[in-house]
């Protein structure tokens, strides 16, 4: 009997748990759109889905104090990852499940995204991922949009940087051992090998493993290399450098657009001083769009967005592009957003091609008197 | 030779910090019986007190450290006051997963508090290089050494020599025995967990300044192998949890570098799966004694 009870007081539990998520979609009036963030804005990936957050929140209260699109509101419903392909996968469905959402902007990291593909693809639900660059992922189904360059652009460009500008002959690699950072790693040193130069040594380190590098830096600091290319973010990488330099370890480094932040720089201090990176988004760019977005991220968050705000920014001003085209549902809106061409995002003109990738210019940098600057050979 | 002995450098460095957290799991356990998930957030809190009197009241590393693990003493109170106290006639159960509940409210509550970014200090101390028989010693990592070996000594002396160290003690013997001899019980448990959790927020400190690197997160994976340290060492021993904190931090560092650096983590837990399978009560254990 009392067994009996416990079931019964749960189930209610759950129906009442099942119909609060339920009420917080139908309080959206058909006078709003609806679009869908995973992201992670807790956990060990927080900063990075955090400044997601804000830009697109920016970028849609521009659009909304102007009216809207076509007189209609855009609301984000956020949802937190937390860059785990578990928790990824659950959000995808709860947002395939939810007729209001006609469009979701994420995941942050590629391992994430790829999770939640599937099922966006099963529910035709746009799933556009301001920053997923495992050549993969688009090629999950028809619905995956990236507004990054994949790693398959990036990796080539960077070992051309290494060899050709700065002339390295011996170089040594260490990667996060996640779906990103193992294509990021592929890529590079199929380019280095490409251009003749020599990897001397290759390392991995786990994401979950904490912030003691001093054995990878030991045991790569033996093979001798000329340059380091580290596959990381941009605060792993902070402490690479940092602990590399504290074993007197002065190798140049060399790095992708993920590196693009001031933490790197206020992390990493001295110890990233000359790094190299290429990168999408370049603050100082004249451009107005990119002086606007700049200014209003600095004035409204007191920092100054990083590369992956920015092409949060543009994935969610993609998103409105295609609103303001005409889209209305979840099929317009994969059908408008394929249809955008040169749009002036704040990482470079835009356009998708037919496999819903993005060729984006990516511009050499140098970290140089703790600031990014263009690298002049 | 060189990166054997370099390895083993680094390895005594972290090891060092995995056996301060872990004294605390032991001297817990020992009182307790119970585990305390939410130790590595001490740790954590230990670490950004550590960073803020640094930081923002520009206090010496001595003071900020004396200071930091002064304010993780108090939260280990206050976290025994909340899962501890009100749940000791409980099943064992109740208290570890409060215990658990508390370590995400704890790891959330920094994440709002300071933020999700990782955050850094300008060297608090000098960084400069010993060379050592072929192999460099940094000024830190002595500094990570002398901590810890003056604060083991010191806690020797509390718990052999004070009046208090006596209670612990005779507490984790037999905790019936000891109230019926006049101890107080309460008392004895919230010094426990304030020596405890002391001693994870110096460990917090340590290793922020070591790596410059403090964040919500870095309590989790810190306290896991903590733990296993404090299981290697037989889980109730104070010597033993530091030779586990040593010997997990010398064959992770040795495993990533004549193995693989992907692997890492997989040598600290196999090892304490060896060490389990030969001795089940760890290396100090006291052997499990099951009451009648």
């Amino acid at each position: 009997m009392n067994r009996k009870i416990i079931v019964l007081v749960a189930m209610a539990m759950m129906a009442v748990f099942v119909s609060g998520c339920g009420s917080q979609n139908t309080a959206s009036t058909s006078k709003e759109i609806t679009i869908g963030l995973t992201a992670p804005l807790s956990g060990d990936n927080a900063e990075y889905g955090q400044s997601f957050k804000n830009a697109i929140d920016l970028a849609f209260e521009k659009a909304n104090a102007n009216g809207g699109v076509n007189g209609k509101k855009i609301t984000l419903v956020a949802n937190d990852s937390k860059a785990d392909p578990k928790e990824a996968a659950n959000i995808a469905q709860k947002f395939v499940s939810d007729s209001k959402v006609i469009g979701v902007i994420g995941d942050f990291t590629s391992t994430a995204a790829l999770a939640g593909s599937p099922i966006y693809q099963k529910g035709g639900l746009v799933q556009l991922s301001p920053t997923s660059s495992h050549p993969d992922f688009t090629k999950q189904g028809t619905y995956m949009f990236r507004n990054i360059a994949t790693q398959e652009q990036e990796g080539p460009l960077l070992a051309d940087y290494g060899i050709n500008n700065l002339h390295k002959k011996r170089i040594a690699v260490v990667y996060i051992n996640n779906d990103w950072g193992i294509v990021a790693k592929d890529n590079f040193i199929k380019g280095v090998q490409k251009l003749g130069g020599e990897i001397v040594a290759t390392e991995a380190y786990l994401p979950e493993q904490g912030k003691d590098f001093s054995a990878i830096i030991t045991k790569i600091q033996q093979s001798n290399p000329d340059l380091l290319f580290i596959g990381s973010m941009y605060t792993d990488t902070a402490l690479i450098a940092q602990q590399a330099r504290k074993a007197n370890f002065s190798v140049e480094l060399i790095g992708t657009g993920s590196l693009y932040s001031e933490e790197l720089i206020k992390l990493g201090g001295s110890a990233v001083e000359g790094l190299h990176l290429t990168c999408s988004f370049y603050p100082l760019d004249p451009r107005p769009e990119v002086q606007d977005f700049v200014k209003s991220y600095q004035v409204k968050y007191g920092k100054a967005p990083t590369m992956f705000a920015a092409q949060a920014y543009d994935a969610a001003n993609l998103i409105i592009e295609a609103l303001k085209a005409g889209a209305t549902d979840r099929l317009s809106l994969r059908d408008k957003l394929s249809a955008v061409k040169n749009f002036p995002g704040v990482t470079g003109k835009t356009s998708f091609d037919e496999n819903r990738n993005v060729d984006k210019a990516l511009t050499k940098l140098i970290v140089k008197d703790g600031k990014f600057v263009p690298y002049n050979p | 030779m060189t990166l054997f002995l370099q390895q083993v450098i680094n390895g005594l460095a972290q090891g060092s910090i995995y056996a301060l957290i872990g004294i605390g799991f032991a001297l817990i356990f020992g009182v307790l019986g119970l585990v305390h998930f939410a130790h590595g957030e001490v740790y954590m809190i230990g670490a950004f007190l550590g960073f803020m009197l640094v930081s923002v009241f520009q206090l010496d590393i001595f003071s900020s450290l004396l200071l930091a693990m002064l304010g993780s003493a108090l939260i280990g109170v206050v976290v025994e006051a909340i899962a501890f106290r009100p749940l000791r006639k409980a099943p064992d159960v109740a208290p570890m997963v409060c215990t658990l509940g508390l370590s995400v409210v704890l790891q959330n509550g920094a994440a709002l508090l300071w933020g999700t970014d990782t955050k850094s200090i300008p060297d608090a101390i000098p960084n400069h290089i010993i060379p050592f028989l072929g192999a460099q010693i940094s000024f830190q990592q002595v500094f990570i050494f002398t901590v810890t070996i003056i604060l083991m000594l010191a806690l020797q002396y509390v718990l052999h020599r004070s009046k208090i160290g006596r209670a612990i003690r005779a507490t984790a013997q037999n905790k019936d025995a000891a109230a019926l001899m006049g101890v107080n019980i309460d008392t004895v448990i919230a010094w426990t967990f304030a020596v405890g959790s002391a001693l994870g927020g110096a460990a917090g400190v340590l290793v922020g300044v070591y790596y410059n690197a403090f964040y919500p997160m870095m309590g989790f994976m810190a306290g896991l192998k903590a733990f296993t340290a404090t299981v290697l060492g037989g889980l109730t021993s104070v010597p033993g949890a530091v030779l586990g904190g040593l010997i997990l931090g010398v064959a992770e560092n040795l495993g990533a570098a004549y193995i693989s650096s992907g692997y890492r983590d997989i040598f600290a837990f196999a090892i304490l799966i060896l060490v389990l399978l030969i001795k089940p009560s760890g290396l100090f254990g006291r052997g499990i004694q099951e009451k009648v």
